[in-house]
């Protein structure tokens, strides 16, 4: 192939359907900003945008029984939250308004809400903008046959739990945030009813799944994601965008920013999700407004960079997903793009086995042939 | 809350179909699998054969002479599963009414919710983990077939939909899942979801062979 295709502008090489996906992904994007009134944005900008359905307006209370107005110092107690003795509530406190309710409302309704949903979808323009740009990064050469291991079995099977339970939470998450808005004027009430009891159900169930994963997670990839001598190397010289080659470790230093946005905001997540599902546990209910706000925060920051991992694992790095499948990868593709770590690999087995092949777990049958080329 | 009519149609003619698919066709593959009987072995038995059949379908609950070690995940992960779903199926409280009103016209008691909730839990995580494995062990992506991830696929929209409806609050959902189950039923005859059937069969059979030759299964 062409060098210079591969990463200048190449739109004429892209299929029909996928120039016309990246057309209606630009279209959606600029339609807000080109007219108020025009295009699916527009649609979209009136459910997540100020004044938008997506955030419910609630009424402040004013259709009291009786005649005669409260007296002013009840109000003012009572927007002072002022606990008073109520019948009977079998949780919370006897505050009537909980005035810091409304700046929580603010927040989660008019910063999180519409700033995440823009985000997610400027992730979704931005990797098909890489692709409409860069393409998908092929293997250099051709393939060897010789594999390297890369990713043991119990990384492997922890990254795909930890993967399948994020989507499933990824899914009933995004439905529970923006349905009301989007999906609600849609399907009609009872239809999204039902569906909002399923996406609550399963989100709860699968929240604590998600917990253990992501701590056993942290754990077995923390080793090749500390700081290295070399990181900044491939920033350097020009990380996925240059072809000369970055060189990196096991991970470059866009793969650890990865590692530690997923840790982190899981962890935030994890806490988060904790108090919100136990909020007896946490009587003050600032804690679980608190709760709330990070959690959709934590959320929308570590789908829209999934986005981003999920597609340099399948469609935009040839030859990466296998590592996560099989364990091992094609020499050809270590050495591509991870050569520090390859000839660290490639040294350590040719040493530990006083030859020259390069070990591999899940090899092909006679993939592991003589006539190593460490050096290259 | 009345029955509306797809509802009736699902847990009412559906449910007997796809029941009476179950039940037949389990039972035509366990009689054809007997049928074809054993060969005939001339030779002068150093053992029982039914001694043998029995000590392999109880020994072999556990892995031993040495194969712990390398089925450690699968045997941990996949009593995880079974067991927590027999313990889901047989013991959560709508199952429970359900197979006293459909099915058995009896009753016992159930787990209390706390439980229910954590035995789903359990029973997903055995079956993630169980789908990280197939799709991540270079050996067994080899022998997957697609047979495989679709039992493996429909018993999770068993589940899921199972897990969906927790709230016992809307129709649409219970009849969601009352339809994956029944598609669970129709498709296991069919599939290797039969060994939940025929483990004891071909453990039998191959203890039987060792017993008879005098050698420990
Ligand atoms: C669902 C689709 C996903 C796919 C297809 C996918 C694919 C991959 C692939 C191919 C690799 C290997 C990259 C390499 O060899 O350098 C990888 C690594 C990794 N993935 Fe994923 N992944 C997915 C989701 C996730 C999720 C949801 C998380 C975390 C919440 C995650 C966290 C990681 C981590 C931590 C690594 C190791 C790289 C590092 O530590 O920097 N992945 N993934």
């Amino acid at each position: 192939m062409d060098k210079h295709r591969r990463w200048l502008p190449s739109l004429a090489a892209l299929g029909i359907s996928a120039r016309a996906g990246l057309a209606a992904m630009a279209l959606l994007l600029a339609s807000p900003l080109v007219g108020p009134s025009l295009g699916p944005g527009a649609w979209l900008g009136k459910a997540l945008g100020p004044g938008g359905a997506a955030w419910a307006q609630v009424a402040a209370p004013g259709n009291r029984l009786g005649t005669a107005p409260p007296p002013a110092r009840l109000w003012r107690d009572i927007r002072r939250g002022r606990a008073g003795a109520p019948s009977g509530t079998a949780i919370g406190t006897g505050v009537l308004v909980q005035s810091e309710g409304q700046r929580w409302r603010e927040l989660h309704n008019r910063r999180v809400r519409p700033y995440g949903g823009w985000a997610l979808l400027g992730s979704l323009g931005a990797v098909a903008l890489f692709f409409a740009l860069r393409g998908r990064v092929r293997l250099d050469g051709p393939r060897t046959g010789r594999r390297m291991a890369r990713f043991t079995q119990a990384e492997r099977v922890v990254h795909w739990y930890v993967a399948g339970l994020f989507v499933l939470l990824a899914v009933s998450g995004l439905t529970l945030m923006f349905g009301r808005g989007l999906l609600l004027p849609v399907m009609g009430k009872s239809a999204y009813g039902a569906l909002a009891s399923a996406m609550l159900q399963g989100h709860n169930l699968f929240g604590p799944l998600f917990i253990a994963g992501i701590l056993v997670m942290a754990a077995l990839f923390l080793k090749d994601n500390l700081p290295q001598k070399g990181d900044l190397l491939w920033i350097a010289k020009g990380g996925p965008w240059m072809r000369s080659h970055a060189p990196s470790w096991k991970y470059n230093i866009a793969e650890k920013a990865w590692y530690w946005l997923a840790v982190v905001a899981g962890l935030v997540l994890s806490a988060s999700g904790l108090v919100m599902e136990f909020p007896w546990v946490f009587r003050d209910i600032s804690w679980i407004q608190l709760a709330n706000l990070s959690h959709g925060i934590a959320a929308l920051a570590i789908m829209a960079v999934a986005l981003g991992h999920i597609y340099l694992g399948t469609i935009g790095v040839e030859g990466a997903l296998e590592g996560m499948t099989t364990g091992s990868v094609e020499e050809a593709w270590a050495f591509q793009h991870h050569e520090m770590w390859a000839r660290e690999t490639a040294a350590g087995s040719a040493g530990a086995r006083g030859g020259t092949e390069a070990e591999s777990e899940g090899a092909r049958p006679g993939a592991a042939r003589a006539g190593h080329a460490a050096a290259e | 809350m009345e029955t509306p009519f797809w509802l009736w149609l699902i847990e009412g003619p559906f449910w007997l179909i796809a029941a009476t698919i179950f039940v037949l066709g389990v039972g035509w593959r366990l009689v054809s699998l007997l049928a074809l009987g054993r060969r005939r072995d001339l030779s002068v038995p150093r053992g029982s054969a039914a001694g043998g059949a029995l000590r392999a379908i109880l020994l072999h609950f556990i892995p031993h002479g040495g194969f712990f070690s390398s089925t450690t995940f699968h045997v941990l992960t996949g009593y995880l599963f079974h067991l927590a779903l027999f313990a889901l199926l047989l013991f959560a409280a709508p199952h429970v009414t359900f197979l006293e009103k459909n099915v058995l016209g009896f009753a016992w008691p159930a787990m209390p919710r706390w439980a229910f909730i954590v035995t789903a839990e359990l029973a997903f995580a055995g079956l993630i983990l169980l789908w990280a494995r197939r799709i991540s062990d270079p050996v067994q992506r080899q022998i997957t077939d697609g047979g495989d991830h679709a039992q493996l696929w429909l018993t999770f929209a068993v589940m899921l939909t199972g897990c969906l409806a927790l709230e016992e609050a809307s129709l649409a959902l219970r009849g969601l899942h009352m339809v994956m189950v029944e598609l669970w039923l129709i498709y296991f005859p069919f599939s290797r979801l039969m060994h939940a059937f025929t483990w004891a069969l071909s453990r039998g059979a191959m203890g039987a062979t060792f017993g008879r030759r005098g050698v420990m299964p």
